[in-house]
């Protein structure tokens, strides 16, 4: 699965009517907790008449947690992959809840031999679920775990090469996990399989006290573009998707955003 | 795919098995951080206590800017304050099932419970029970087709 996608930007709500103004979009994202299959929001169906590619990309299975994936969560990613006509669904290499507890946001998992196995059991469960594709994403990370034996790029690869799964890699992550954490997101390029990979996120945040938060709400910072730049160097991407979720600038911005991936992507 | 969900893997696919105790000593250690980060547990051995806190705060930032979405209201009757007395009900207090309606109508109570707020019920947001959030339904075809 190598589907050409093209420069894309995660669909929202608020943004519809932008997203199918934007120009030469290749493909688009939609979060699948927040659509039903049976009622998709008239902007997708606008799209998807087009021919964009809509991905259901789900935030709340955590793969990565010490449950098994919940089948109903399953049976909506391949509903919502279902109605949309779609060539893959993304999920994230976390873990979302644990202990009765949700925690609203995405985890990482540690990265033991002894939890990955458990990952592999449950990657292949969801991919049994599935009729498409299923791709994982790389978490951004404010810790990591005192346990951890691979880097987050080792333990992807062993995920990929036991299950087939594809990747998403999202280069703001690595950003994030190189401020935050010290580790040189080249040198995570370098140690992933990026053979198998099906798209890449791109996203700005904002810094705190020398922490970077990945808040996809704000321009793209040079230095995430550049991480593309070496992404693309090594590998010509499937497909990348520019994440804005919240303080939506204008139109005229989206676009120059999506000008500025266009350009780090040529710049190899 | 399966109605009836998905079979459990093994021995369909090569690898070894899942040793199997991993997932209890997974679901142990999970539910440990997780219960630092969103519930007053206690950091767990080995980890930065300080970054806990600052991915604790995170998660709260993170409430707190969808319940803003949810209930204006409450961000206009709080001005200045709306982010601090957040942090104070969210802070060891995990996130309702319920997820951000909850949130929100729970943090509305906590305000009305302390006096910061008056206590209208019309400032309930109606109740949802559906747990997927519906996008809110624009029926602007015209504003599509002026577009083109």
């Amino acid at each position: 699965m190598t589907e050409r996608l093209g420069v894309g930007i995660g669909w929202r709500p608020e943004i519809d009517l932008t997203v199918e103004r934007l120009p030469d979009i290749g493909f688009v994202e939609v979060i699948a907790e927040n659509i039903r299959p049976d009622r998709l929001p008239e902007s997708l169906r606008v799209l998807r008449a087009r021919g964009v590619p809509v991905i259901p990309h789900g935030v709340g299975l955590g793969v990565g947690g010490a449950e098994p994936p919940d089948p109903a969560r399953l049976a909506h990613l391949a509903a919502c992959a279902g109605a949309l006509g779609a060539p893959l669904v993304s999920e994230h290499l976390a873990f979302v809840r644990a202990g009765g507890l949700e925690a609203g946001h995405l985890l990482p998992v540690p990265r033991t031999r002894q939890a990955l196995g458990v990952v592999i059991e449950n990657v292949r469960r969801a991919q049994d679920a599935l009729d498409v594709p299923l791709a994982l994403e790389n978490v951004a990370a404010l810790f990591g775990w005192p346990e951890d034996e691979m880097t987050e790029a080792q333990f992807l690869g062993e995920l990929v090469a036991a299950t087939g799964v594809k990747l998403l890699i999202d280069v703001a992550n690595l950003y994030t996990n190189q401020v935050n954490l010290g580790l040189s997101a080249v040198e995570a390029l370098d140690g992933l399989p990026l053979s198998e990979l099906a798209y890449v996120h791109v996203a700005g945040g904002h810094s705190h006290g020398g922490v970077w938060h990945d808040t996809h709400t704000a321009r793209v910072p040079d230095d995430v573009l550049d991480i593309l730049s070496e992404l693309c160097a090594r590998v010509d991407p499937p497909g990348v998707l520019l994440e804005w979720d919240d303080d939506y600038p204008s139109d005229e911005a989206l676009e120059t955003e999506l000008g500025r991936i266009r350009g780090a992507m040529a710049r190899v | 795919m399966s109605e009836n969900g998905p079979q459990p893997a093994s021995g369909s696919s090569p690898g070894p098995p899942p040793d199997p105790g991993a997932r209890d000593a997974l679901a142990r250690a999970q539910a440990e951080l997780l219960a630092a980060l969103v519930a007053g547990g206690e950091t767990p051995a080995g980890f930065d206590g300080e970054r806990l806190r600052i991915q604790a705060s995170s998660l709260i930032a993170k409430r707190r800017g969808q319940v803003a979405r949810l209930r204006p209201d409450l961000v206009r009757a709080l001005g200045g304050d709306f982010a601090a007395e957040f942090a104070a009900y969210a802070r060891g207090r995990p996130k309702p099932p319920g997820g951000s309606r909850a949130d929100a109508r729970d943090f509305a109570e906590a305000l009305r419970a302390a006096g910061r707020i008056a206590g209208d019920p019309a400032l309930d947001p109606a109740p949802e029970p559906v747990p997927v959030p519906e996008p809110v339904p624009r029926p602007r075809w015209w504003v599509r087709l002026r577009g083109r």
